[in-house]
């Protein structure tokens, strides 16, 4: 009885410890853009410059049709924008906290959109990457048992 | 009286049973000059290399101890976790809780996998080595089956960057660049150039505890006994049989983890041949250290990973600048490493039959001092 006890307490204990890691190790990649975006026919314009900073550490510095990305483990981000509206202009701090899509591997921020404080879903989307036509080829496996190469 | 065995034949005999790691040193010591590389690149290698191998031989020590000999059927551990990867990669979930979740997943798979090991190692026993590397040679036709056919078609893999362009089937290598020396980075220390992994020591140290508290308790004393002798244990009440196949599903599990922390560290995983070479390399690392087919220590398993890495990066230079040539240095560490795994299998089988012929010549000794007695 004690026996099949703990063999359940160690199975729970596992499922438990991978639920938690499939959460706070998701990797997500995060696509910024500094673009004009229209939502519902108001335009939202790109702005002169952008600075993305992550963990105090600058990941993009954006002009106006610029993409940069960052990647981050979990469920949530959070990033300081630095925002320069005209040439030796003052720069404008804001922070944001975003929540992010479990289902989505890359997430497309439009900066714009997000700053004039619309719903996330007008300005966040999926990245879905370019399909890329590749040669079909047959990889065949190796069923050599060799000490050639390295360790 | 019993003569005490004179200082000369105690430094014979300890020749004898260290012969192979007095050979390397000897080998390494001619070949460091030779290479030109320097102390802290050396250091630099050996270090990363200990971090990245040692877990994978400890894997070997259990069922060395339950009498099994060198478990070729390792592989199928390392095989278990290259599943895992594949699955964790494929999820997208990097970092430590990757290594993490892939060591969970790896544990099903390797239990499953030890335990028919076990079972077929159970019905061929006093063939357990050769046994065990036939298995690995089967399973990895089942792994071969399930990564290059199975997954993509039955088992959903979603990523096309870890897919076959064809649609299903894992590509030649999957890339672990998010989850890359992600536990070797935790807490490294760089001191003059050399990096060390603090915390994949930590691991390795905290295995090697486990290692020596195992050997103390009921289950280790039983494999200690199972391996000196089977039917006195039988004899004693101690299941043979579970015993055996739980040390190798021990072996299983921990060859697992030890090939996700050898992946991490690498970066990237050739999902046809990782495995392949994987139970070879720590075998003969293994004996290169001083091991035997029945007797191994963790003092065996670092010694062997620091002299047979260290002609791993030595040879080739070493190998050009005498010969011109780096692949005979190449040819050479091939050569010596599959030759210290036939060296050890003789020096066993040698071994074996010298004792055995001793325990006749005593029954003989003690069969004439009865009828002696008698008459």
């Amino acid at each position: 009885m004690r026996k099949t006890l703990f063999r359940v307490c160690t199975i729970v204990l596992l499922l438990v410890l991978a639920a938690v890691m499939l959460v706070i190790g998701r990797g997500h990649t995060i696509y910024f853009d500094n673009k004009n975006l229209e939502v519902d026919g108001q335009k939202y314009e790109a702005v002169r410059r952008i600075n993305v900073n992550v963990n105090g550490e600058q990941v993009a510095k954006l002009s106006k049709k610029e993409r940069g990305m960052a990647t981050c483990m979990g469920q949530s981000f959070q990033f300081e924008i630095e925002v320069i509206r005209e040439k030796n202009g003052p720069s404008e701090f804001l922070t944001f906290d975003l929540a992010l899509p479990y289902n989505m591997d890359g997430v497309v921020v439009n900066l714009p959109a997000m700053m004039a404080g619309l719903p996330q879903d007008k300005w966040m989307s999926e990245f879905i990457p370019a399909p890329v036509v590749e040669e079909e080829e047959e990889e065949l496996p190796t069923d050599e048992f060799d000490l050639g190469g390295d360790l | 009286m019993s003569k005490r065995p004179s200082s000369g034949r105690k430094a014979l005999s300890f020749l004898g049973a260290n012969s192979v790691p007095i050979m390397f040193i000897l080998i390494v010591g001619i070949c460091i000059p030779l290479s030109g590389f320097s102390p802290a690149f050396l250091l630099n290698e050996i270090i990363t290399r200990m971090g990245r191998n040692i877990f994978l031989i400890l894997s070997l020590l259990i069922p060395i101890m339950a009498g099994m000999g060198l478990n070729f059927g390792m592989t199928l551990g390392a095989m278990a976790g290259e599943i895992a990867l594949i699955f964790v990669s494929d999820w997208q979930i990097w970092g430590i809780p990757g290594i993490i979740l892939a060591m969970i997943l790896s544990i099903p798979i390797s239990v499953v996998l030890g335990i028919m090991c076990g079972k077929i190692l159970n019905a061929s026993r006093g063939r357990e080595m050769i046994t065990s590397y036939i298995i690995s040679f089967f399973t990895n036709g089942v792994y071969q089956l399930l990564v290059l056919y199975m997954m993509g078609s039955i088992i959903p893999i979603i990523h096309s960057s870890i897919k076959l362009p064809r649609g299903y089937g894992i590509r030649q290598t999957v890339g672990l660049l998010n989850m890359r020396q992600s536990l070797d980075n935790v807490l490294a220390l760089k001191i003059g150039g050399v990096k060390i992994p603090i915390m994949t020591f930590i691991v390795i140290a905290v295995m090697c505890l486990v290692i020596i508290w195992f050997r103390r308790t009921k289950l280790g004393q039983d494999m200690r006994a199972v391996g000196q002798d089977m039917e006195v244990a039988r004899d004693a009440g101690i299941n043979v049989e579970r015993t055996r196949i739980i040390s190798i599903v021990i072996s299983t599990v921990l060859a697992g983890f030890g090939m996700i922390i050898y992946l991490q560290n690498m970066g990237d995983m050739a999902t046809y041949s990782a495995h392949s070479q994987i139970g070879m390399f720590c075998i003969a690392a293994l004996l290169v250290g001083g091991a035997s087919v029945d007797r191994a220590s963790i003092g065996n398993v670092f010694l062997g990973v620091v002299l047979f890495h260290l002609m791993f990066i030595l040879a080739p230079t070493a190998g050009a600048k005498i010969t011109g040539d780096t692949m005979i240095g190449e040819y050479f560490r091939v050569f010596i490493s599959y030759g210290v795994i036939t060296v050890a299998l003789i020096m066993y089988e040698t071994k074996k039959r010298k004792e055995k012929a001793g325990m006749g010549q005593l029954l003989e000794a003690a069969q004439r001092e009865e009828e002696s007695a008698h008459a």
